[in-house]
């Protein structure tokens, strides 16, 4: 594995999964991580290069991308987490192919790998508004992981980054080439003195080398990220953090679906109960990492009514603002090609004269099809001959998408309904709806957007709102009787439970979540090692 | 109208520029709504979903035709879920039986006649009745004619657009991405992309 160099593209060696240990059901291992996405994966290598035997769970399969992804919306439904969920609320969320994955790496298979880094002033918002809360961390806690990640995953970005807190290290790589939205974003920006650079994603402007797994070869804009990467371009974790915690003596147990815990008489679990071929095991451990994701991961709890004397689990759900603005324009887009958030500004992070709190970065958007036709029957209501015409101009279609603050409140939650799904287990209801604050932050956005395209030569101009990304549902925070979880992850309830995922979000931060969510997998995985936990 | 050369997805197929999964994904969709029977839904049923798709989306008369409600009908027989529904419907099988039923029942109502018996304007006024939702009649009070009728237009779209024939139309060739794309910037073209041969009156 430890190759330093490589022939031409035909030639070039692929990632290699090493042989992987395995471990008896039998046998107490240290930890047993349940989910291996953004949350699950980095802990994982992390706990495995302590020398700890870890076992990770996983609800979906173990892909191999070159020989079971193809270039096809449709086929790639088997990356999204289709389970059924009930969507309630006055603004009901989009699941699927919108948020949760499924299979080894979770739903880092579809993400657009867009990695920006959360701001100092994201995790203060209350301090600095009177609304929404802060985090009982700062930026200074992340920061280190930050640049651990960056440096891992190999982003490329731009340097010196304009909107970055003070010594930011340099992007590892220089920035992905821009696509067509991406220029006229930028073209539409210009008029309007709005900053824009490449945006920072993970995925690879150059071969990249990374111990333990070898070279990763640079990206080849196939611009399918959503849909699944089938070259390993893109640092979704089956290509990274998976490998790196299998070389250190991981064993990853794909569609194995958990479902319930075991107890000592103290009040510890010491084993987690799960089914794999309709088969139901259970795995001897000392201690679990519960890393589903903001619906999955409160559902469990709530079914099995765990770690939640505070009566925080599946509150306070939080959707990103991600307005969407379309157009059309004279030149050829052909808007299925390059990395699909390629620009990006954050001058809108703290915008003058707001009449809102908190803020939203802006992004160029290439589309496939698919989901183009979806978004244009759901959000345009047109059928017929302006379906047609709509759909004909594809090729010369480009968007604006945001990303902004969403705040928590008690509004927004997951509770369990009755319905059950394919597994007999009920279907989370997830209600939500936008606050005052979501809706002018939106509608400051739609104007903004609206303004950058027409100064970049769009017609048809059109609006699709959305709300992107799950959030919150089971809150970190400092005491027992406001939060599920401590800033390390850790319950109240349970002593050796942690989680680790977007559900410990206090508030939703305005940029996307999945840098900060690998961050807070690893210092959990740090502060666990540090405790005598570790010693049990 | 951009009008693109039919074919250049099914030509794009036979060559090395297609992965092999891509292939695979694809040459089925091509196959497998040949000689369609319906499973879900019941033989009258299908021929007003067929009817209701030919008005939701207009195709070529000159290119092979993409079967909407066979593909609709396979995903709801094969109870295939995209991740999510809205609370207020009921589930799949409910919300799509219902309404198709409730099409029918707007149509009598409105016009006296089956769904299938109404011209083609006559047609999308009863479409246009339900998605708005000021069509009154008994299915519509217990199942949301806007939603469903959302869900519907999303679901043909969708197989629609997925569909070779239809990619070919909108001169999408995507799918052939084996070697990746180096030409991303506007106005560029790749010689396996095709470049629009005319326009035409909508």
């Amino acid at each position: 594995m430890e190759k330093t160099s490589y022939g031409d593209s035909a030639e070039f060696p692929q990632i290699e999964t090493p042989q992987m240990r395995r471990y008896q059901t039998s046998e107490t291992v240290d930890a047993v991580v349940i989910g291996t996405g953004a949350g699950g994966s980095p802990l994982l290598a992390r706990l495995a290069e302590a020398g700890l035997k870890v076992v990770a769970l996983e609800a979906g399969k173990y892909w191999s991308p070159a020989e079971d992804f193809a270039t096809d919306e449709v086929a790639q439904n088997k990356l999204f987490w289709n389970d059924e969920r009930l969507s309630a609320g006055g603004d009901p969320v989009a699941f699927g192919k919108n948020n949760s994955g499924i299979g080894v790496g979770g739903s880092t298979l579809h993400y657009t790998a867009y990695t920006p880094r959360s701001h100092a002033d994201d995790l203060r918002l209350n301090t600095e508004f009177g609304v929404g809360v802060d985090w009982c961390l700062s930026y200074e806690d992340l920061e280190p992981y930050y640049n651990e990640i960056e440096n891992f995953l190999g982003i490329s970005g731009f340097s010196p980054y304009p909107w970055s807190e003070p010594n930011r290290q340099k992007y590892p790589l220089p920035p992905l080439p821009l696509n067509g939205a991406a220029q006229l974003m930028e073209r539409g920006c210009r008029h309007l003195n709005i900053k824009t650079v490449p945006a920072a994603n993970a995925a690879l402007s150059e071969n990249y080398y990374q111990k333990n797994i070898g070279w990763r070869h640079a990206c080849t804009n196939r611009g399918f990220c959503q849909a699944g990467c089938s070259t390993g371009a893109k640092g979704s974790m089956d290509v990274t953090y998976i490998p790196l915690a299998v070389s250190f003596g991981a064993e990853i147990r794909a569609e194995s679906f958990a479902t319930n815990f075991e107890f000592d008489g103290a009040g510890k679990i010491n084993a987690v109960v799960y089914v794999r071929d309709g088969v139901t095991e259970k795995q001897l451990c000392k201690n679990v990492f519960l890393c589903g994701g903001a619906i999955e991961t409160p559902r469990f709890l709530l079914m099995n009514d765990l770690a939640n004397s505070s009566g925080q689990v599946g509150k306070n759900f939080m959707a990103h603002t991600g307005i969407q603005v379309w157009g059309q324009f004279d030149e050829a887009v052909r808007p299925f090609k390059g990395i699909p958030g390629a620009l990006i500004s954050e001058d809108t992070h703290r915008p003058q004269n707001a009449d809102f709190a908190g803020g939203y970065l802006l992004q160029s958007i290439g589309v496939m099809p698919v989901t183009y036709a979806g978004q244009v029957a759901r959000g345009r209501k047109i059928w017929g001959e302006q379906l047609r015409e709509c759909m004909n101009r594809y090729n010369h279609t480009a968007g604006i998408n945001i990303l902004g603050e969403c705040l928590p409140s008690d509004e927004n939650f997951v509770e369990l309904s009755d319905e059950k799904d394919a597994r007999g287990l009920p279907k989370p209801r997830v209600h939500f709806t936008n606050g005052e604050n979501e809706k002018r932050l939106t509608k400051h956005a739609e104007k903004l957007m609206t303004e950058i395209w027409k100064a970049a030569g769009a017609t048809d101009i059109w609006s699709f709102p959305r709300n992107a990304h799950i959030i919150g549902t089971c809150r970190m925070g400092t005491d027992a009787e406001s939060a599920v979880v401590n800033e390390k992850g850790q319950s109240f309830d349970i002593p050796n439970l942690y989680i680790s995922d977007n559900s410990t979000f206090p508030s939703a931060l305005s940029v996307n979540p999945a840098l900060t969510i690998m961050a807070l997998s690893l210092r959990t995985a740090d502060g666990f090692l540090e405790s005598s936990m570790f010693n049990v | 109208m951009d009008i693109y050369p039919i074919g250049t997805v099914r030509k794009l197929l036979t060559t090395d520029a297609v992965t092999e999964p891509t292939r695979k994904a694809l040459e089925k969709r091509l196959s497998e709504t040949e000689n369609y029977q319906p499973k879900f839904f019941d033989a009258a049923e299908f021929a007003l979903l067929d009817a209701v798709c030919r008005r939701l989306i207009i195709q070529d008369e000159d290119v092979e035709f993409v079967n909407c409600a066979a593909f609709i009908d396979k995903s709801l027989s094969e109870n295939e879920s995209n991740g999510w529904r809205y609370d207020k419907l009921p589930n799949d099988a409910e919300t799509f039986r219902g309404g198709i039923g409730g099409i029918n029942e707007t149509a009598q109502n409105k016009f006296g006649a089956e769904f299938v018996k109404l011209n083609e304007s006559q047609q999308n006024e009863i479409l246009t009745e339900i998605q708005t939702g000021k069509a009154a009649v008994k299915t519509w009070m217990t199942l949301s004619a806007k939603l469903f009728f959302e869900e519907l237009l999303a679901k043909a779209v969708e197989v629609y657009y997925a569909h070779p024939f239809a990619q070919e139309r909108i001169g999408y060739v995507g799918m052939a991405d084996a070697s990746g794309w180096t030409q991303i910037k506007l106005n560029e073209r790749e010689p396996r992309e095709p470049e629009k041969i005319g326009d035409s009156a909508a």
